[in-house]
């Protein structure tokens, strides 16, 4: 395991803005897997923040990718659902605030030509968020579970 | 009878801008910017110790990260009196150079291309007279008949599949779009091949700054250990792949990017004489050669132009307590010695105070408070800032480089020079800049190389490191310039941490509401006569706003939970 992508074929990416509180929650869930170690070799971890197009080259090089992204979809905040997107518009409301955002981003890498598995794991945040860094208590015990189900999932494959 | 136009979001930008425009007889008569989303990181920073804000400042956005970690590093050092070694300048200046060439690119072919480029024209292309055109423009090699029938099918497939994905919310056939189909399809070729282009150029972020996105920097230098030997430092092979990395940046530019921007701007000169707005002109500069504290050393030289006067530079000073203000007359927010005086950032206030509509409305208040951005001021005039500012400055402080290719380029268009105040003057300043830069990003590495030979190898000066060597208070600014425009971070460091910190960036400038005087700033003065033929398709709002290159993702910050494009049009 890695946190810096080096061509291995699953790669775990967080996405979210820490200064916006449980928006920062799909980075969480990348530190939380980097902590507990013990992940299959062929697996990198990449806390993607707010960057965008950026994303592209480590997405490129991988036959599968699991996505982790908060989503302001009106349920509990904490809960969280399994997805398996194809196109934009497969996507839960609002990954954004970091606006070029993952929708387009995944739109982009098709466009490319590129057809690795995409799963993603959207948690469900409050709308909206105050600008503070930290996850509030609900969105911080998803993560451990979270994470879980990722680590399950990686070693299923 | 008028229409009022109200989009929002504006789309294909970082962030979240919403534009209110009046059209009167297919004319913009007035218009209204407002960011419509708070932003508080100043809140975060508070009392953390001031070697750390960096990484947090460069979480606020996901494009231009890297120039808040260096404007964030910038202030700490100018607070604390530190010089950073000539290495560390050369590698700043390196991820400097090649944030602004991909950044640029990107922003041409992916954000904002699509305003001159019809999509869905192209499939009625000839790839064979496309690829005759392709090869009469540039020597880059993808430019057969078989590449470009291979392209429209695959954007064939594509569109069939129901599924337009980035290319929905397109005005498709809208008559404001002028290019035959041949031309449309060689820019959505590149549009391609760019993107592909572009994740190698941020190799050099990850070289450098250990990571990416959010690379590392570090207060008193670069976070790098260089050693041309050994294997786990910046050796020889990975010095050789920036090489090569920076020699096809050149190549992309000069062969791609120049061509087409003059390709698809010959179809377009009208828009050399709209969208022109405020005539006066800011520039921070950056890329010292001499230090960061010698503004006369940089390669994007610092000034002001005021009423498009290219004979006279204003000198700009960030600590004067008089030049930079931000105003809130129309923003909200709430100062403590009341809403109508203007504060430097060494004074600034973050208290927030929305007083608008509760959420969702049909219109802002304009007479009131209607946007979450706060209005900059420098010397009370509303300033442009971005590329088209840079390179003004440059062309008028006598810069050789960009003196010749800005000729070039009206040449080759010809058009006057006047043509440079308007949204066509800002897409090809930005064109011009990139290729300027990507010339100079090799003579840092050159330079770069050369020292390493010569055994300097020092990225860091650890004097001031210590908290125990600071004085109980300083105050320190970091300017520099964003790919779009002039960004500053000022700091204010009491008892070894910080007091408060305020970010004044390039979006605020541009897409700041009216002050309390009535001026308008930049958007809103560029929107007034621009034309629209269609009111349901504003599609000429949009090139103008885009040919700025709104990012307002660290302006203010991002919470709409649809994601659509709320396009109305009101009529009275």
């Amino acid at each position: 395991m890695t946190i810096d992508p080096s061509g291995s074929s699953t790669l775990v990416l967080g996405i979210g803005n820490t200064l916006l509180g449980d928006e920062g929650v799909g980075v969480a869930v990348i530190d939380h897997l980097h902590a507990k170690g013990g992940l299959p070799a062929d697996v990198d971890l990449l806390d993607g923040g707010t960057g965008s197009m950026v994303l592209l080259e480590p997405m490129r090089k991988v036959r599968r990718m699991i996505l982790v992204d908060a989503t302001a979809d009106g349920s509990p905040p904490g809960t969280f659902q399994r997805l398996v997107p194809r196109f934009c518009t497969d996507f839960p409301p609002s990954l954004t605030a970091h606006d070029i955002g993952l929708r387009d981003l995944l739109d982009t890498f098709y466009l490319l030509g590129e057809t690795p598995e995409v799963v993603l794991y959207a948690i469900s945040i409050r709308f909206p968020q105050e600008i503070y860094f930290g996850l509030s208590a609900e969105v911080e015990a998803a993560v451990p579970i979270v994470a879980e189900r990722i680590r399950q999932e990686l070693y299923e494959a | 009878m008028s229409n009022r136009i109200v989009i929002d979001p504006v789309t294909r930008i970082e962030g979240h801008l919403r534009i209110e425009a009046v059209v009167e007889n297919g004319v913009v008569k007035d218009a209204f910017s407002a960011g419509t989303m708070v932003r508080g990181i100043e809140k975060i920073l508070k009392g953390r110790d001031p070697r750390d804000a960096w990484a947090f400042t460069e979480r606020v956005c996901g494009v231009c990260t890297t120039v808040h970690a260096l404007a964030s590093c910038r202030c700490v050092e100018d607070a604390l009196g530190i010089t950073v070694p000539k290495n560390a300048e050369l590698v700043r200046n390196l991820m400097f150079c090649a944030q602004y060439v991909q950044d640029h690119v990107v922003h041409f072919y992916h954000l904002h291309a699509l305003d001159w480029v019809d999509v869905v024209s192209m499939l009625k292309a000839d790839p064979v007279a496309t690829s005759k055109l392709a090869q009469s423009l540039s020597p880059w090699p993808k430019s057969n008949p078989g590449h470009f029938a291979a392209v429209q099918q695959r954007l064939k497939k594509f569109v069939e599949s129901g599924q337009l994905g980035i290319f929905a919310n397109g005005y498709w056939g809208n008559k404001a779009y002028k290019l035959p189909p041949e031309v449309n399809l060689l820019a959505v070729s590149h549009y391609l091949d760019a993107l592909e282009w572009q994740k190698e150029i941020v190799k050099i972020h990850t070289i450098f700054g250990g990571k990416n996105p959010h690379p590392n920097y570090l207060v008193g230098g670069v976070p790098c250990s260089f050693n041309l030997e050994e294997v786990n430092a910046i050796n020889t092979e990975r010095l050789d792949f920036v090489g090569s990395l920076i020699k096809d940046a050149i190549e992309f530019v000069e062969q791609v990017y120049i061509p087409d921007l003059l390709a698809i701007a010959s179809f377009y000169k009208d828009w050399g004489a709209i969208g022109g707005g405020l005539q006066n002109y800011l520039a921070y500069g950056d890329l010292p050669t001499r230090g960061y504290n010698d503004p006369s050393s940089f390669l994007l030289p610092r000034g002001a132009i005021l009423n498009r006067n290219l004979n006279e530079i204003h000198e700009v000073n960030g600590k004067d307590l008089n030049e930079i203000k931000e105003y809130i007359s129309h923003s909200w927010y709430q100062y403590g010695g009341g809403d109508g005086v203007g504060l430097h950032p060494f004074k600034g206030e973050t208290e927030f105070n929305y007083t608008g509509p509760k959420p969702p409305y049909e219109h802002l208040d304009v007479e009131g408070k209607y946007s979450w951005l706060k209005t900059p001021r420098w010397k009370d005039h509303a300033m442009e800032v971005g590329p088209l500012s840079r390179m003004l400055v440059a062309y008028a402080k006598g810069n050789t480089d960009v003196k010749e290719l800005v000729g070039v380029v009206l040449k080759k268009l010809d058009v006057p020079i006047t043509a440079l105040f308007s949204t066509l003057g800002r897409t090809a300043a930005r064109g011009v800049e990139t290729q300027v830069v990507a010339h100079w990003m090799k003579g840092f590495y050159d330079d770069l190389i050369s020292n390493l030979k010569n055994g300097e190898r020092r990225t860091f000066n650890s004097s001031r490191w210590e908290p125990a060597t600071w004085p109980a208070t300083a105050e320190g600014v970091g300017m520099t310039e964003a790919p779009r425009g002039a960004l500053a971070h000022w700091i204010s460091i009491k008892d070894r941490a910080i007091d408060n910190y305020q970010l004044v960036v390039p979006s605020t400038w541009n897409a700041s509401p009216r002050d309390a005087k009535g001026q308008r700033s930049a958007y809103e003065e560029a929107l007034i006569g621009t034309p629209v033929s269609n009111v349901e398709q504003p599609l000429e709002i949009l090139r103008t706003i885009h040919s700025f290159d709104p990012c307002i993702a660290c302006a203010v910050h991002v919470y709409d939970p649809d994601g659509k494009q709320v396009h109305q049009v009101q009529f009275y």
